[in-house]
């Protein structure tokens, strides 16, 4: 992993890194990386999922209910005339 | 802080400000004082990452500064409906990303064992707390050893429920296949009598919903020590624990050892899987939502989302962050995220080998002593997170496991972690009562 590829997933991200962050973090990931490489090695196997236990789906009534008040969640963020505001898009 | 806040354990009334200003265990306080008469009313804390009502939750992270969540967490809830009062939250490493409890962005817990100590991490201001405060109950929270390695360092029980045993609902997430709620304490009866409550199906987490009752009476006889599990563990680390062995068999278990090559694996799957589930999930501190907030609108999202998350992530989270972006990008996905799910069903399977003629395995918990911060700084990122290699794998797994004091070197505790089947906490409840029974924990001497 070399500086411009730190560089182009510090931007995926959405971190903001100086030059010195930049070659300490590609150091430090070229460590890491190169450890995690030993997964090579692991043998495959044919069937698994994306959690240690089966998941089952769970489904509720149809009905309208909030866990949360929604004013009080209004009150955490800054809004205005009652929307929520954020930054430009475009 | 609360002013005024104090705990009523066991007949003793603790001043909690005094009790910080040393240990450094909570990052908020709750101000309430309860009389220690009535047997039905309990304290207990939360470590930082749950959310709850009427305190901050800012899980060791700046990013998170002022966020006061508008709801309790189900285990928070569910000890408060029985009869808890919440003295406080629990410092630990930003977002339960470190070994050592020194990755907070507010103070660093210290060992109550030796000051110039780490607890460790990252439940550290949880196990800090069990072992300071007399009976004290502490929820923690552990993804690759979270649980485990503060409780040996600071020579308390840590018991890690199956991964969707405990709802998760109101835990602000590090790796969601990955993360569990449990509990931390020197009372050995704390487990017998909390773990059932903060149990059980939550609709509010699917995950939660899979589970068979818990079962807590048990028995074990049989104990397997992977071969290569004691390879790299610290002399008088391995000589403590070979004691402990010793006395296990006159307890009248067996101790025997079986090759168990996969578990080699788990340390790297856990790193990739980990990592992947950390990135996505802190993307929704963007100085919006909670905590710090970028009040210049003006700004493209771009940059507005960059400089919130770029000044207030701490040095180890940015690392993960980029290592997990990284591992999930075209080109590389199936390389490590895939072949970390798969090798964590390899591991699962070998766990699941060992369990059919052994009720638990065993390791140390942590390959050296609770480490002193001098040492720690000289220690790359790297060393840190192989200093997980004995507590990654049964999380790796989702197995429950539970690490008890072993046994001392120079006054600073030693753990064991014992791993059971998915579902069968009650033989580490059994387990811990039994040894409890032989082997009581030693209490530090509490510095006011």
């Amino acid at each position: 992993m070399d500086i411009e590829t730190v560089r182009n997933v510090a931007k995926l991200a959405r971190l903001e890194l100086s030059d010195e962050e930049l070659q300490t973090f590609c150091n430090d990931l070229n460590d890491i990386l190169e450890y995690l490489s030993m997964l090579d090695e692991a043998p495959d196997v044919e069937c698994f999922g994306f959690n240690p236990i089966p998941v089952a789906d769970v489904l509720r009534e149809d009905e309208v209910g909030y866990d949360v008040d929604v004013d009080s969640l209004r009150e955490m963020l800054t809004t205005y005339q009652g929307w929520v505001r954020g930054p430009r898009l475009s | 802080m609360g002013e005024g806040a104090t705990a009523v354990m066991s007949g003793l009334t603790f001043d909690l400000e005094k009790l910080n200003q040393t240990y450094h265990m909570f990052n908020d306080m709750a101000a309430e004082t309860v009389p220690g008469e009535d047997e039905s009313i309990f304290q207990f804390s939360a470590k930082d990452n749950l959310c709850t009502k009427d305190l901050q939750a800012r899980a060791g992270s700046r990013i998170l500064e002022g966020y006061r969540p508008p709801f309790d967490a189900t285990a928070v809830a569910r000890l408060r409906s029985a009869g808890g009062v919440l003295l406080g939250k629990t410092n630990m490493d930003e977002f339960g990303f470190g070994t050592f409890g020194t990755n907070s962005g507010y103070q660093v817990p210290l060992n109550p064992f030796d000051l110039k100590r780490a607890c460790g991490g990252s439940s550290a201001g949880a196990a800090c707390a069990a072992s300071v405060i007399p009976g004290h109950l502490a929820l923690g929270v552990s993804t690759g050893g979270s649980i485990s390695c503060p409780a040996s360092f600071c020579g308390v029980f840590g018991l890690t429920p199956t991964y969707g045993r405990v709802s998760r609902y109101g835990l602000i997430d590090y790796g969601n296949s990955l993360d569990k709620i449990g509990l931390l304490t020197m009372d050995v009866g704390h487990l017998r009598r909390f773990l059932p409550i903060i149990s059980g199906a939550d609709p509010r987490d699917p995950t939660s919903c899979a589970q068979p009752p818990l079962e807590l009476d048990a028995e074990v006889r049989r104990v397997v020590i992977p071969e290569d599990s004691l390879n790299g563990v610290d002399g008088d680390v391995l000589e403590t624990f070979q004691t402990a062995i010793e006395h296990l068999s006159h307890m009248g278990i067996e101790v025997t050892t079986m090759p168990m090559p996969a578990l080699r694996f788990a340390l790297p799957a856990y790193y990739v899987l980990a990592t992947s589930e950390a990135s996505t999930n802190l993307a929704r501190y963007c100085g919006m939502r909670y905590g710090e907030r970028n009040e210049d609108y003006n700004q493209h999202f771009d940059p507005y989302f960059s400089k919130t998350r770029s000044r207030y992530l701490g040095q180890e989270a940015k690392r993960r962050v980029l290592l997990g972006t990284f591992t999930r990008m075209v080109g590389f996905r199936d390389r490590y995220y895939m072949k970390a799910l798969a090798t964590r069903e390899l591991v699962i399977s070998e766990y699941a080998q060992a369990f059919e003629e052994h009720d638990l395995v065993l390791t140390p918990t942590m390959p050296f002593l609770p480490p002193l911060f001098a040492d720690i700084e000289g220690m790359s990122p790297l060393d840190t997170y192989k200093a997980d290699g004995l507590t990654v794998p049964p999380n790796l797994a989702g197995l429950p496991h539970l690490s008890a004091p072993c046994g001392y070197v120079d006054g600073v505790p030693v753990g064991m972690q014992f791993v059971s089947p998915h579902w069968t906490e009650g033989r580490l409840v059994t387990m811990a009562e039994s040894w409890n029974g032989a082997h009581p924990p030693m209490r530090p001497e509490v510095i006011l």
